[in-house]
């Protein structure tokens, strides 16, 4: 083997080689990080601990005429919503059936206004906060405010009125004055606006709330729902859309963000793998020639030996250990820089998530190796058939 | 391997040449085991072609070349290893030597494959044939006479059946062709092998038991 190795390194570019190495290994920390990255980000978007938690669907009856009989969905069409495979959850929309006057004190003068409150099961409200209950007898009522109403407030009214901007803490510490009136009875309340929804359009109070005020106050209990919360895996699926024209229903919000977020993500990683297998096909062809020029450099030495007696497989022996070694060197490098290029992002991912991410190159590792088993058995391929084309020929 | 046959065997190049006029083309020949063989040609008979042939370098002929019933355009590069390695041994006509390895690893490249042969077995040749002293001389710093007589020892660190001299002694005076040829005779009577000499001019002064003219 020593002396073959003598023979045989001759016309070795280090050169050569080293471009290869570098540029396959570029090529590699660029797959293999856009694999990592997919890996890492898709359960942000779909699974349990999701970034995005839009996949929520608020659906109504359209509004076909100008009038006050508003379709309501019946038992039969809830039920069936609900036993549709696509629909994790489902809840209804309880309004309020009483009259409700809001009140409050802005400096030194009373504002009022009428209003309305809706409750829907807590699964369905993305606000965490331990004041969100209500029991009977409660002089507090726990409100949450669509996020946007501030927003409108803070960048649309305040501005064009010279008044204060107004942050969420002040707000959560305003008393508000709660008047509810109906059957026969009118009480005051406080209301404390608990927190801001992003994903709910409305004023809402605790279902709990909800059911005992609509049973204290109402005339006629009148529980039809006019709208429905529907959780979906995927509100961009095509099976969810084509079941909600077949039925007729208005689906109030626009495709989940979280769909169009996966599929811009899908696409920037296509896009950054794509860049790293150029990287390596280009590379890998710059590797075949400096092999092929090598064996064609070396073919007498080859022939000459194979005329001595030696194998097919000892000739190209030095060839198969110097592929092997600079690929196994590729994919160790590329894995460690992986896991680096991993511990950043997953930190700025982390601060975006609000939890910790658990990073573990296992992907990457994984996909790496057969992309690197599949170049070096290709490359074995090549050599073996090289030399034994160039050994017929003479 | 006890023989070696040639069934029809023209180069393809002389296929339609009509004048040919030679005891190895388009004939039927058996070389055995045992047995000496001169084959003289002269130039542009296709020496050099039936010498490829034999060693599976090339297949551009026609009729039929077997050994022991084998045809060898069928034989796959592992067999023709096995061969190459066990039963025969060639002495290139343009040596094959490795230019950059002194004499004595071009030596060992073989025997290493083989273990034939011990060094000191090998080194009483370097001594018989009088280049003892350039044993770890470079073969590209050496006269193509001493590299002659490196790539017989080479051909004899093997064990085999037929031993192919492809021009042996063109660059050796008559002394050292004795001397070569008594080695090649010795080697071969031992282990029962044939011996096949092509020649175009000089050739060792054997006893042979068959005489062709290409």
């Amino acid at each position: 083997m020593r002396l073959i190795w003598k023979l045989l390194r001759k016309h070795i570019s280090i050169t050569e080689l080293a471009i290869f190495f570098v540029a396959n290994l570029i090529g590699m920390v660029v797959i293999l990080s856009g694999i990592q990255l997919y890996s890492d980000v898709k359960p942000m978007l779909t699974g349990e601990k999701r970034l995005i938690g839009n996949d929520y669907m608020i659906l109504t009856h359209p509004v076909e005429r100008f009038g006050t009989n508003v379709k309501h969905f019946s038992d039969t069409e809830i039920e069936e919503l609900g036993n549709q495979p696509f629909v994790k959850n489902i809840g209804t929309f309880q309004s309020s059936q009483y009259e409700v006057m809001g009140s409050i004190v802005f400096n030194g003068s009373r504002l009022s206004t009428m209003m309305f409150f809706e409750a829907v099961p807590d699964i369905f409200i993305d606000v965490e906060s331990d004041a969100w209950h209500f029991e009977n007898g409660d002089k507090n009522i726990p409100i949450i405010i669509p996020r946007n109403y501030l927003n409108l407030y803070n960048f649309g009214f305040s501005q064009t009125q010279s008044l204060p901007q107004i942050t969420e803490d002040m707000i959560k510490r305003v008393e508000l004055g709660i008047e509810l009136r109906g059957n026969g009875k009118r009480d005051m309340y406080k209301g404390y606006i608990v927190g801001f929804s992003d994903r709910l359009n409305t004023i809402l109070v605790p279902m709990t709330f909800m059911e005992w005020a609509n049973n204290h106050y109402a005339a006629e209990n009148n529980t039809d729902a006019t709208r429905l919360i529907i959780e979906v895996a995927n509100p961009a699926d095509p099976e969810v859309q084509e079941y909600l024209s077949k039925q007729g229903y208005v689906a109030e919000d626009k495709p989940s963000e979280s769909g169009k977020a996966l599929f811009l993500l899908k696409v920037c990683v296509v896009v950054i793998v794509f860049i790293g297998l150029i990287f390596s096909i280009l590379s890998i062809i710059i590797f075949m020639l400096s092999i092929y020029l090598l064996l064609q450099k070396n073919i007498d030495k080859l022939n000459n030996l194979m005329l001595i007696g030696y194998s097919l497989g000892s000739v190209t022996a030095p060839y198969n250990i110097i592929t092997i070694a600079l690929n196994v060197a590729i994919y160790v490098v590329s894995i460690v820089a992986v896991v680096i290029i991993q511990s950043i992002y997953t930190r700025y991912l982390s601060d975006i998530a609000g939890y910790e991410l658990s990073a573990s190159p296992l992907t990457s590792a994984l996909s790496g190796l057969c992309i690197i088993l599949a170049i070096i058995l290709f490359n074995l391929f090549i050599i073996r058939r090289k030399v034994k084309h160039i050994s017929r020929k003479q | 391997m006890n023989e070696i046959r040639l069934n029809n065997v023209v180069p393809e190049i002389f296929a339609e040449r009509e004048n040919l006029r030679s005891d190895i083309w388009h004939h039927d020949i058996v070389f055995e085991r045992g047995k000496r063989y001169l084959i003289e040609a002269e130039s542009g008979t296709g020496k050099s072609s039936l010498c490829s042939y034999l060693y599976g370098k090339r297949g551009d002929y026609r009729g039929q070349i077997l050994f022991d019933n084998n045809d060898i355009k069928r034989l796959s590069m592992a067999e023709w290893t096995t061969l190459r390695q066990n039963s025969i041994s060639i002495l290139f006509q343009e040596l094959r030597l490795f230019g950059e390895l002194t004499s004595w690893e071009n030596i060992e490249i073989k025997n290493r494959l083989t273990n034939a042969r011990t060094r000191a077995q090998i080194e009483s040749w370097f001594e018989e044939l009088g280049i003892a002293d350039k044993i770890d001389s470079r073969i590209d710093k050496m006269s193509y006479g001493q590299q002659q007589r490196v790539a017989l020892i080479r051909a004899l660190c093997q064990p085999f059946d037929f031993l192919f001299l492809d021009e042996p002694i063109s660059h050796l005076d008559d002394r050292n062709g004795d001397i070569m040829r008594d080695i090649i005779l010795r080697e071969a009577a031992q282990s029962g092998a044939a011996i096949i000499v092509t020649s175009i001019g000089k050739h060792p002064h054997i006893d042979y038991d068959k005489h062709f003219k290409l």
